[in-house]
């Protein structure tokens, strides 16, 4: 038989049958790991995870005309297109116009609905959002001014001309109007200037005008930190011609310093609870190797070197350090995914990178908290622990 | 005796008993600090969140709804105004406390030298308030608008004299009249002109580029609005929305029962900080800014959701390393309770003897790791959000409940097996 | 040349003589019982003969190597191919079976054998034992595994302390049996003791005394 055989064959025995004692051991280090893993793993996918949720915070980047003249759909799909497509949350092009509604001058937008629910998630709606052509949102106070509720009707009117410059002039010259009717879906509530519009779709705003493919600006919502955003407007200024990108600074400026904080939080918050989970487990472990003091006096009576004695419960420790990562890897990774669900519904991205380095590090806290016991053991006399006790 | 022998082995297994002390210690500091940090998470990051400005604002109750709608027609001001002397009150309401910033708005449209037109907004810069109730205050755009980032120059200090005619211009509009810092540019109304002197260019990246910031009194005297202003931003610490203030929201707070009202008129709730707003500033009417105030309460609730789960998986694991380590030293002293029983001790009192010990030992571990807790809870609060974590007095108990059944659940397993061996067993065969 | 001699050996622990001046000749193949109440140091000379501890004065050259001179890591290397252990209290290593217990022995010492490790079991007469662990062995199949487990090396000397301290009689029997044949094999032993009955056995005893050697008795009634 081999030496190694004998080695593994020992290590393998003080392992499974001393079963009590080696599974509080191992308990400690699979905790162990499991916190250093499931934490590391959170405090990577924080940032990216709250990253969205901020997204709530609406658009973060707008495109305007360069030539304060209006922008085309491709320009718009172009300069989109030069940003990573899994990063755009979301994308609403606008077109103002002014109409008249009871002979009164409103400003009505048009847009795309699908795309204003994900820039801008804060719109609080009463009744329904548009769904089909000839809907329409109205601000809240514009709802008030026109005493308009969700399910009235409400008649746009487009000068073809401009807006008349006087209430006479409206009523009483023959003018170029287009007319459409609109039933009011919801009414709008979000407490800043959209409450004075009314929203309908573009298809709507081009019948209305007459004209398509003209647009004033284009709200967007990107899932990126603010440098990475920098570096998207400055390609898409000078790629796209007659667009020019800015980011909305109180959306990326306030979000930088806000995400800034809340991931120098969980990263201190890592460090501090893995420090202390780490020293936990090399207190077990010392206290679970301290126990076998006697048996180190005794190998050494029976010619064990000091090294081969060290050599095998490191073997050991090793042996349980590797065991309680993987376990903890898993156990790691399930409990981030667990938080991932509940915190964001969103599963995690987890590293695989994770799992040797969990591995490693429970098997280096494991090494070097048998390692303190075990060589003070072995510096012992044999005869003193032998007898002693 | 029975005290003699725990003294003795307190005293005598010293390194054994600092050992499970500082595991329990450690233990502790853990759980203090995570409890701690979890309980304080929401204001702390609620005072973060702060950085976006205004979640509140406060218009006249006959609003200028159609003001910037027929704005076209200039000089013809007939819209409603608030009064700036009755800004002092948002800080006397219920939840005064929660208000941390606010600032009045007026503007008008002024015309430049070179015959442009431009919009001219007075607010307070870091306006000084004495309030009757004895507070002092310093309130203004200079914190609400943190996200502005002044290019050159610096912000209007309308503490210092000598700032009364200073104005910011916004970056866009600065680039493209080739202004600079120290520059003087005269503006004019109907009501008359005035020379004001660039402090600062500032980068805002929205329309505010185009615009320019002075002192609400220049405003006030171009406009002939004397003492008015036209809306006011409040920033204030909310709690996030539920049910019950969604209801009030929606339906208003008539519609809730008599206490409903009560818990949601103390309860500081973005609408019941409006509503009280608008009790205190006569005709005027206070609305929350959605795009701040909707999500904030997102990322409050997501925020204290994620600390809740971490500090769960860390109790989770100083239990466990509480009563592994334990377990292990009670095993270890399977020599002394087989001696124990063979010199005729009964169960009950090695029992007693063993868990006192442990239980003595984790009162100090666990005193020192509160205090240790406490530390590293303001170390982060320190080094994350400049300041302290507020000691919540609940976690005590609480984290003495926790070391009390951990120390438990870790001993008395370990003894219960170390009893049903035979002290023969034990003593020698090992 | 005799295998051990132990020249003017004293041992002082602080104000305590643990051995005064001890001399002792110990013959190849020999049968030497120690003897002695407690604490007149008989556990200091096993420990000294055993290598696991140095005199303060004196020389003890074993197989012709002056253990007092020795590093500790020399004597770890002289303990272990020389002197074969057993103790009192058995000392198994408990997670391992019989034969394993043996096997580690050889481990340190070599390479592990399986058979060798049965067939030193078998002499010990514990073949149908060799899978149990030491909690499922009685006191004296313990101490019979410890035996084996001394042996299994070949030593210059077995070296018993109380080696049937923690037995009944029928064990100490079969202990003093194995011994017996270890004899006949030529095999040097060497056992501390205070039981008279052990130390009538062996061929030579020695008494000691507040650490001085006070008696020596050759046994006339040693039977071969």
């Amino acid at each position: 038989m081999k030496k190694q055989t004998m080695f593994l064959r020992m290590i393998t025995a003080s392992l499974l049958r001393r079963r009590s004692r080696m599974l509080v051991a191992l308990l400690a280090i699979a905790v162990g790991a499991t916190i250093l893993s499931g934490l590391v793993t959170i405090y990577y996918d924080v940032p990216r995870q709250m990253g969205e949720q901020f997204r709530s915070y609406g658009a973060n980047m707008i495109f305007t005309s360069s030539d304060s003249g209006k922008l085309t759909k491709s320009a718009i799909d172009k300069a989109v297109g030069s940003i990573k497509s899994s990063r755009v949350v979301g994308v609403a092009p606008y077109r103002y116009e002014s109409v008249t509604v009871f002979e009164r001058p409103v400003m009505a937008a048009g847009t795309d609905f699908e795309g204003v629910q994900k820039t801008s998630p804060y719109w609080r709606i009463s009744g329904e959002w548009p769904s089909a052509n000839g809907q329409a949102l109205v601000g809240k106070e514009t709802a008030e001014t026109l005493a308009l509720k969700a399910g009235d009707t409400v008649t746009l009117v487009y000068d073809l001309e401009g807006l008349p410059a006087t209430a006479d002039e409206a009523s009483g010259g023959e003018r170029k109007q287009n007319t459409r009717d609109f039933t009011v879906a919801g009414v709008l509530d979000t407490g800043g200037n959209e409450e004075k519009y009314i929203f309908i779709s573009i298809g709507d705003m081009d019948a209305l005008t007459g004209k398509s493919d003209v647009y004033d600006m284009a709200e967007l919502s990107v899932s990126a930190a603010q440098d990475q955003l920098k570096s998207y407007v400055s390609t898409i200024s000078a790629k796209v011609d007659g667009l020019s990108a800015r980011m909305v600074k109180r959306v990326t400026q306030s979000e930088n310093t806000v995400l800034s904080k809340l991931q120098a939080l969980v990263l201190l918050v890592t460090v501090v609870v893995l420090l202390l989970t780490m020293i936990c487990v090399a207190t077990t472990m010392m206290a679970v190797v301290t126990e076998r003091r006697r048996e180190v006096g005794l190998r050494k009576a029976l010619g064990a070197s000091n090294r081969s004695i060290i050599y095998e419960f490191m073997g050991e420790g090793l042996l349980l350090g590797g065991i309680g990562g993987l376990i903890g890897s898993v156990c790691g990774f399930i409990f981030a995914q667990a938080v991932s669900m509940n915190v964001f519904n969103s599963s995690i991205q987890f590293h695989w990178l994770l799992i040797p380095v969990t591995i490693l590090v429970s098997v280096l806290v494991t090494g070097l908290s048998c390692l303190l016991p075990v060589r003070s053991a072995t510096e012992v006399d044999p005869a003193l622990v032998l007898k002693g006790e | 005796m029975f005290f003699r022998m725990i003294k003795g082995a307190l005293f005598r297994q010293k390194s054994k008993m600092i050992m499970i002390a500082v595991t329990i210690a450690l233990g502790a500091s853990l759980a203090t600090a995570m409890l701690n940090i979890m309980l304080d998470v929401g204001d702390k990051v609620n005072q973060e969140l702060k950085a976006y400005g205004a979640n509140i604002t406060v218009v006249p109750k006959e609003s200028s709804v159609l003001n910037d709608l027929y704005a076209l027609d200039e000089g013809e001001d007939a819209s409603a105004h608030l009064k700036e002397e009755d800004l002092g009150k948002i800080k006397t309401i219920f939840w005064g406390f929660n208000i941390i910033d606010f600032s009045p708005f007026i503007s008008t449209t002024v015309t430049a030298a070179d015959g442009e037109a431009v919009k001219l907004n007075g607010a307070w810069f870091n306006h000084h308030l004495s309030l009757n109730t004895g507070e002092e205050l310093d309130a203004g755009i200079h914190s609400l608008r943190s996200w502005w980032d002044v290019r050159s120059g610096q912000w209007i200090d309308e503490q210092k004299d000598g700032n009364e005619n200073a104005v910011m211009v916004g970056a866009v509009y600065a680039e493209r009249h080739r202004l600079a810092t120290g520059d003087t540019i005269t503006v004019s109304t109907a009501n008359g002109s005035k020379a004001l002197t660039v402090t600062g260019i500032f980068d805002a990246g929205g329309d505010e580029d185009e615009q320019l910031f002075t002192t609400v009194g220049n405003v006030q005297a171009l406009s002939n609005n004397a003492g008015l202003i036209d809306s006011i931003e409040v920033s204030a610490i909310t709690t996030p929305d539920n049910e019950l203030a969604r209801k009030a929201a929606t339906k208003g707070p008539a519609s809730l029962s008599p206490a409903d009202y009560e818990t949601w008129y103390c309860t500081a709730y973005v609408s019941s900080i409006c509503y009280q707003i608008q009790e205190a500033i006569p005709d005027s009417v206070a609305s929350p800014v959605r795009q701040v105030a909707e999500s904030e309460g997102n990322i409050l609730d997501k925020t204290q959701l994620l600390m809740v789960l971490i500090t769960i998986l860390s109790l989770f694991g100083s239990a466990l390393g509480i009563s592994n380590l334990v377990t292990a030293s009670v095993m270890e002293r399977s020599n002394e309770i087989g001696l124990l029983k063979a010199i005729g001790a009964r169960d009950y009192s090695i029992s007693g003897i063993v868990l006192t010990e442990i239980i003595i030992t984790a009162i100090v571990g666990g005193v020192a790791g509160y205090f240790m807790g406490y530390g590293f809870a303001q170390i982060i609060g320190q080094t994350v959000f400049n300041a302290s974590i507020e000691m919540k007095p609940m976690v005590i108990p609480l984290v003495a409940v926790l070391i009390v059944i951990v120390t438990l659940a870790g001993s008395i397993p370990a003894i219960r097996m170390l009893l049903r061996l035979r002290p023969a067993e034990v003593l020698h065969g090992r | 040349m005799s295998l051990l001699e132990i020249k003017n050996v004293s041992k002082i622990y602080g104000p305590l003589k643990a051995l005064d001046n001890v001399n002792l000749t110990v013959e190849n193949g020999e049968w030497l019982a120690i003897m002695g109440p407690s604490g007149s140091g008989k556990s200091t000379m096993m420990n000294i003969i055993g290598c696991m501890d140095k005199p303060s004065l004196g020389e003890v050259i074993l197989d012709g190597v002056d253990i007092a001179k020795q590093s500790s890591k020399k004597l770890t290397e002289i303990r272990r191919d020389k002197i074969g252990l057993i103790f009192q209290q058995f000392h198994l290593v408990n997670y391992l079976t019989a034969v394993e217990n043996v096997m580690v022995s050889q481990y340190y010492h070599s390479m592990p054998d399986e058979k060798e490790a049965l067939e030193a079991l078998e002499r010990v007469g514990l073949a149908d034992r060799a899978k149990h662990l030491p909690s499922q062995l009685s006191g004296g199949e313990q101490q019979r595994v410890c035996i084996a487990r001394a042996l299994i090396n070949h030593p210059e000397i077995i070296l018993a302390d109380e080696p049937t301290g923690n037995l009944d009689e029928a064990n100490e029997n079969i202990v003093i049996d194995i011994f017996k044949q270890l004899h006949r094999q030529g095999t040097t032993l060497i056992v501390v003791t205070h039981d008279p009955e052990v130390a009538e056995v062996a061929q030579r005893t020695v008494a000691l005394e507040h650490g001085r050697l006070v008696k020596e008795i050759i046994n006339n009634n040693f039977e071969e």
